[in-house]
């Protein structure tokens, strides 16, 4: 157990020691900033969301949630791809420590990256809409924020997940990042397409936004639930998972 | 070079002593077979060189013998723990380097070497200061490895193989790429590593010369499978399967009668005649190093003059070009 925290630091501190590391931080404080005093400049004074609200919105998809997807996506499109392109990869493998528990110390430390943005986007918020608007609760509550970051999270495991199998598939950074974009773009587009169809049901993209079961949402089909959802998407996850670890433990790294 | 990294027979036939064993061990993709049946053996504190000419599967071997290439049959054992059933418990024996040494450019030297202290139980800071130092590299360790030149990041390579204190060295053409002064030091750093901290050493090459200076016994293999094992030692080449003779030596005698010195050494039983030339007045004979001071009495007391004594070697290229098929080498 101690030595598989040491391999999380690790592949942390890969992620942190490079000087790029606090651009995804500073593109979301200057992101969050902006709209705030946007909408602070321009909106009706009636109109005002309180701090609360303006986090919630700040976290729903059409929010801040795709940016902040992407971004994790652009973290941890390296995750694995970077020690190939690299080279790094034959060091990193001919330790005391199975393949396995290195591509599992990997994945953590992925979690850990999207958690610290989605928490870090969630100061930000709190602060922003806090100092402007104040934090009298109107139509958003405690709750709602916490569900609503709850999903966004959600959101960006799934595609965070998807893009680390891809990297593992391809060892290749770019492709890496540009399949995540991609998929996070079709989404919407193939559940549309799709709509007609009663596999729709199953596909992962009309599975990946919780947010619609918050109040005021509509699921893309009717009768979806968010047990049924959950479900779905653990299915998804275990299969993307169980890829990448079979992948990275039996290939041949040349 | 050779001194203590000579190892007699004797020594390699001691069971308790080996440290590495590639028993059988094929790679096969696509119905080709990359290596095939390989099987050698790495004792203590040997320099063993794999030699072949380029795509002879000495990158291939290397590789599965430090897990990184799965084998298609036979196995490898380290210490007695095999690569196959207990990877973790074979390759903390083992210190790598696989090709050109590859760090996170971005960091440290310190932090790069912090990054596998981690990997392993039991490395504590002081294991650190000493391999930074037996490298060389106490003045550099807290430069960014993207401003290391080669050389540096060959020595940092060696340092994170050393770490975890292996019983062997693996490297795979560590001086690739090196200037003659670089290439000088790796093989300075390989011999005193293994003379200082007893360990044994595997390294590849397509170059024999290279070879020559620094192993105590070659594998030459050639399109995947084992050509030869040798044994350098003092006086060239012995063969080490059969362990035949290794001082005899061969010389060539230049004289003012090779015809009446061919008559007078034919007399002498110690004494074989391998060759004479009447027309340059030279004769070459293979004697034991020990029975030169007689033969040259013997020429002396028969009034033959005697202008030059030179010991014939065939070197180690020369039989590698016998052995590869001569033009196949670099
Ligand atoms: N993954 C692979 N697929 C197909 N052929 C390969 C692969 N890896 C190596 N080879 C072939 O195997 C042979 C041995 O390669 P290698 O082990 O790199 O030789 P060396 O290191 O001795 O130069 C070469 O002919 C090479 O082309
Ligand atoms: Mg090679």
């Amino acid at each position: 157990m101690l030595s598989f925290g040491k391999l999380v630091t690790n592949e942390w501190l890969k992620m942190y020691k490079k000087r790029s590391f606090f651009i995804p931080y500073a593109a979301i404080a200057v992101v969050i900033g902006l709209v705030a005093y946007m909408m602070k400049s321009f909106s009706l004074s009636d109109g005002m969301p309180s701090g609360l609200e303006f986090t919630a919105g700040m976290f729903s998809k059409n929010g801040m949630g795709q940016l902040l997807t992407f971004l994790a996506i652009i973290g941890t499109a390296g995750s694995v791809a970077k020690e190939h392109s690299l080279g790094t990869i034959k060091l990193l493998l001919i330790r005391a420590q199975s393949r396995g528990k290195i591509l599992a110390a990997k994945y953590v430390s992925v979690l850990a990256y999207i958690l610290s943005l989605s928490l870090f986007a969630l100061a930000v918020s709190l602060l922003a809409g806090g100092l402007l608007f104040g934090f009298q609760a109107r139509e958003a509550g405690w709750e709602d924020v916490t569900l609503t970051v709850l999903a966004q999270l959600a959101y960006s495991l799934i595609y965070v997940t998807v893009t680390f199998m891809i990297g593992v598939f391809t060892r290749s950074t770019g492709a890496t990042i540009g399949v995540g974009m991609i998929l996070v773009l079709l989404e919407s587009l193939v559940v549309g397409l799709l709509s007609r169809y009663d596999i729709i049901k199953y596909v992962l993209f009309t599975n990946v936004d919780l947010s619609v079961y918050l109040e005021g949402g509509i699921p893309p089909v009717q009768g979806m639930t968010p047990a049924f959802s959950l479900i779905v998407l653990a299915v998804y996850m275990i299969l993307f998972l169980g890829a990448s670890f079979v992948t990275f433990k039996k290939r041949d790294v040349a | 070079m050779n001194g203590p990294f000579v190892k007699g027979p004797i020594e390699q036939d001691n069971t308790d002593s080996i440290v590495l064993s590639v028993q059988g061990v094929t790679k096969r993709i696509k119905n080709r077979n990359i290596v095939d049946k390989l099987s050698f053996e790495i004792h203590k504190g040997e320099i063993v060189g794999l030699l072949g000419p380029n795509g002879a599967g000495k990158t291939t071997t290397i590789r599965m013998i430090v897990g990184l290439i799965g084998m298609t049959e036979g196995d490898v054992i380290v210490k007695g723990k095999s690569v196959r059933k207990d990877f973790a418990g074979a390759i903390a024996h083992v210190g790598g380097i696989i090709e050109n040494p590859e760090f996170y450019p971005y960091m440290t030297g310190y932090d790069n070497l912090k990054q596998y202290q981690r990997m392993t139980e039991g490395i504590t800071e002081e294991r650190i200061r000493t391999v930074t130092k037996l490298v060389g590299l106490e003045d550099a360790m807290r430069k960014k490895v993207k401003a290391y030149s080669l050389g540096m990041r060959q020595r940092l390579g060696i340092a994170q193989a050393l770490l975890h204190e292996p019983s062997i060295l693996i490297l795979d053409e560590p001086t690739n790429g090196l200037d003659p002064a670089g290439i000088r030091e790796m093989r300075d750093y390989l011999k005193r590593i293994a003379s200082e901290e007893g360990i044994s050493v595997l390294v590849s090459s397509h170059l024999l010369s290279e070879m020559e200076l620094m192993c105590s016994r070659v594998v030459v293999i050639q399109e995947g499978k084992l050509v030869t094992m040798r044994t350098l030692g003092a006086s060239g080449i012995s063969d080490a399967s059969t362990g035949a003779e290794p001082e005899r030596v061969h010389v060539t005698l230049r004289v003012d009668d090779a015809a009446a010195a061919k008559s007078r050494l034919a007399r002498m039983e110690e004494i074989r005649i391998l060759n004479v030339s009447e027309e340059s007045n030279e004769i070459t004979v293979s004697v034991r190093d020990a029975y030169i001071p007689r033969m040259v009495g013997a020429l002396g007391s028969e009034g033959i003059g005697l202008y030059r004594i030179e010991e014939i070697k065939e070197s180690l290229e020369d039989e590698f070009l016998k052995w590869t098929g001569g033009n196949r080498i670099a």
